[in-house]
């Protein structure tokens, strides 16, 4: 049975059901959504589509709105994915030692990253809230005076909110990553007298660097997504100060209707992440060249 | 001498308080929330009062006199049919890309390219294909969505699993007569199963937190559970008590199902790419 040889080898049979349901699901639809990109559809005149060819993307130039709300999102992924690579990091390094109370730590700090983000949404909008909220009551004892989601806060209040969400994801991969390093090395810089300073600066993190990557990639596309925490907390305002780019392709297609601008607006954020993706992997890639 | 262990205990209760900190920065909102969820009406409003005789009445109207179960069931149906599918369709796939290496590493890539690609760029498609279709406001329409980025994480997860798995395994099986589907089947799934269950687990997580794919596609009468918290959003006073225990209803088991998922879930994030 094994040397049987039919038309069809088994690896590709078992390929068969997958093949045909991300046909369907994933494939079809990405090829629609460019054809849609091309064509005039409002999903107030479906009868009437026509071919404007380039027409959506060109009009992206100048669009303000669109990428007003590509710079907020790179402010959000970048401020967000800094503070909890560092948080992540420096969590990872607290919980690697030896400690009693390692395991139970963990699995407290890495609860946040499980749940659904309209609910973190809506606890911080509450907790975060000037009349309602406990957090500015708090404050408020100390004579402190935040509107955290008033003009000119209300981005970074949602960057720390994504923080508390997923830093714990930054730092199962980088613990992860730190419990699985060989001891050797480490054993060596204790030998030759290295400072702790030192022996994270040219041991652990040049060791680290793969694991890091995969996590800042990872978390990096994730954090493009985001969608929830504008839905729930501020809808894009004040103005457009907090639309980030998913908000916006979802305002344009489903609020407005414009479906065809939609679609090319989604096919432009994809080119933009792909090369931040190979901007990232490059300067990792040469990093670790020059050392 | 002293002096060495003055400064060890130091770092120790430096540590411990510094983690200390970040228990309290993830508790807190848990606990506040609950706290508010028992408030009675008229204290749901006040942040001051932290000290109250607890009322289950908001749990009442949540879990009695509201759809909320019913939306919870719709997200545990759309759950549990997506990760079906998933599993079907991704385990022996999964197989494939691991034993005969099928499509190279190319085909691994486009795994997790699958599993990262933005919803911006499908939803549009999908809601137009859903709507000729008629399913808008179903459950299959969501599944569908679900799909798109479940299945392609349940296969990267079982990919690394399999690579654990030794060949001799099956080959032992071969020689015993089995043929390799059957190997396959009944010798390797079954060595696997902390690993399938590992990766139903997280996809199952997954369809159940998203609210992007469900607000769209099934955003009326057939809502998941995620899509009915996001409808506490207007803020009245009252409803802040029913929208903490929708929270609390939608965040509780996942929780729990967290604590079995977190020591495998490495290993299924790396996708057999990256030996942690």
């Amino acid at each position: 049975m094994v040397t049987r040889h039919s038309r069809f080898p088994l690896a590709h049979r078992m390929l068969v059901p997958l093949g045909v349901v991300l046909l369907a699901v994933l494939i079809y639809p990405l090829l629609f959504s460019a054809w849609i990109s091309l064509h005039d559809y409002e999903l107030t005149a479906l009868q009437d589509v026509r071919f404007v060819g380039l027409r959506h993307y060109i009009a992206l130039q100048g669009d303000g709105s669109f990428w007003n709300a590509m710079g907020n999102t790179l402010v959000f992924v970048f401020g967000a994915v800094a503070l909890e690579t560092l948080l992540g990091f420096g969590l990872a390094l607290l919980l690697h030692r030896p400690n009693r109370y390692r395991d139970f730590f963990r699995a407290i700090l890495l609860t946040p990253m499980f749940i659904t983000p309209i609910a973190v949404g809506l606890m911080f909008r509450f907790l975060l809230n000037q009349q309602l909220g406990v957090i500015p009551y708090l404050l408020g004892k100390l004579g402190i005076q935040i509107d955290f989601f008033g003009p000119g806060l209300a981005l970074y209040s949602i960057i720390l909110i994504d923080v508390w969400q997923w830093t714990p994801f930054m730092l199962l991969l980088l613990l992860a990553g730190l419990e699985s390093l060989p001891a050797a090395p480490f054993e060596a810089a204790r030998v030759d007298g290295a400072s702790a300073w030192f022996t994270l600066r040219k041991v652990t993190l040049p060791l680290l660097k793969p694991v890091l990557l995969v996590a800042l990639i990872i978390r990096g596309l994730d954090a493009f997504k985001i969608f929830e925490y504008i839905y729930a907390i501020t809808r894009g305002g004040p103005g457009e100060s907090t639309e980030t780019i998913l908000y916006h392709i979802y305002k344009v297609g489903f609020r407005f209707f414009r479906l065809g601008e939609a679609a090319a607006k989604a096919y432009v954020l994809i080119a933009i992440t792909l090369l931040l993706v190979a901007l990232l992997y490059r300067a990792m890639r040469t990093a670790e060249e020059r050392r | 001498m002293m002096g060495h262990r003055l400064r060890r205990w130091i770092t120790e209760v430096g540590v411990l308080g510094i983690l200390l900190v970040a228990l309290v920065t993830v508790l807190f909102p848990y606990f506040w929330i609950l706290l508010v969820s028992l408030k009675p009406v008229d204290l749901v409003s006040r942040p001051d009062v932290w000290l109250f005789s607890p009322s289950a009445l908001n749990w009442e109207e949540v879990l009695l006199r509201s759809d909320v179960p019913r939306y919870l069931a719709n997200s545990v149906l759309v759950g549990l049919a997506t990760v079906a599918l998933a599993l079907v369709t991704g385990a022996p796939a999964a197989y494939a890309f691991s034993r005969f290496n099928t499509g190279g590493g190319p085909a691994r890539f486009a795994i997790l390219a699958a599993e990262m690609m933005p919803p911006a760029v499908l939803i549009v498609p999908l809601f137009l294909l859903m709507y000729r279709l008629a399913l808008l406001d179903t459950p299959l329409a969501v599944i569908a969505a679900h799909s798109t980025f479940i299945i392609p994480v349940v296969t990267w997860f079982l990919i690394g699993f399999f690579d654990e798995v030794p060949r001799e395994l099956e080959e032992q099986a071969m020689v015993d007569g089995y043929t390799r589907f059957q190997a396959f089947y009944k010798v390797v799934l079954p060595t696997v199963r902390p690993g399938l269950a590992a990766a139903a687990i997280f996809g199952f997580v997954l369809s159940w937190n998203d609210m992007f794919y469900a607000l769209i596609l099934s955003g009326g009468k057939n809502k998941t559970l995620p899509v009915a918290i996001a409808g506490y959003w207007t803020f009245r006073g009252i409803e802040m008590g029913k929208m903490s225990v929708a929270i609390l209803i939608a965040i509780v088991p996942v929780l729990v199902a967290s604590f079995f998922v977190q020591r495998r879930l490495v290993k299924g994030l790396g996708g057999g790419a990256v030996k942690f």
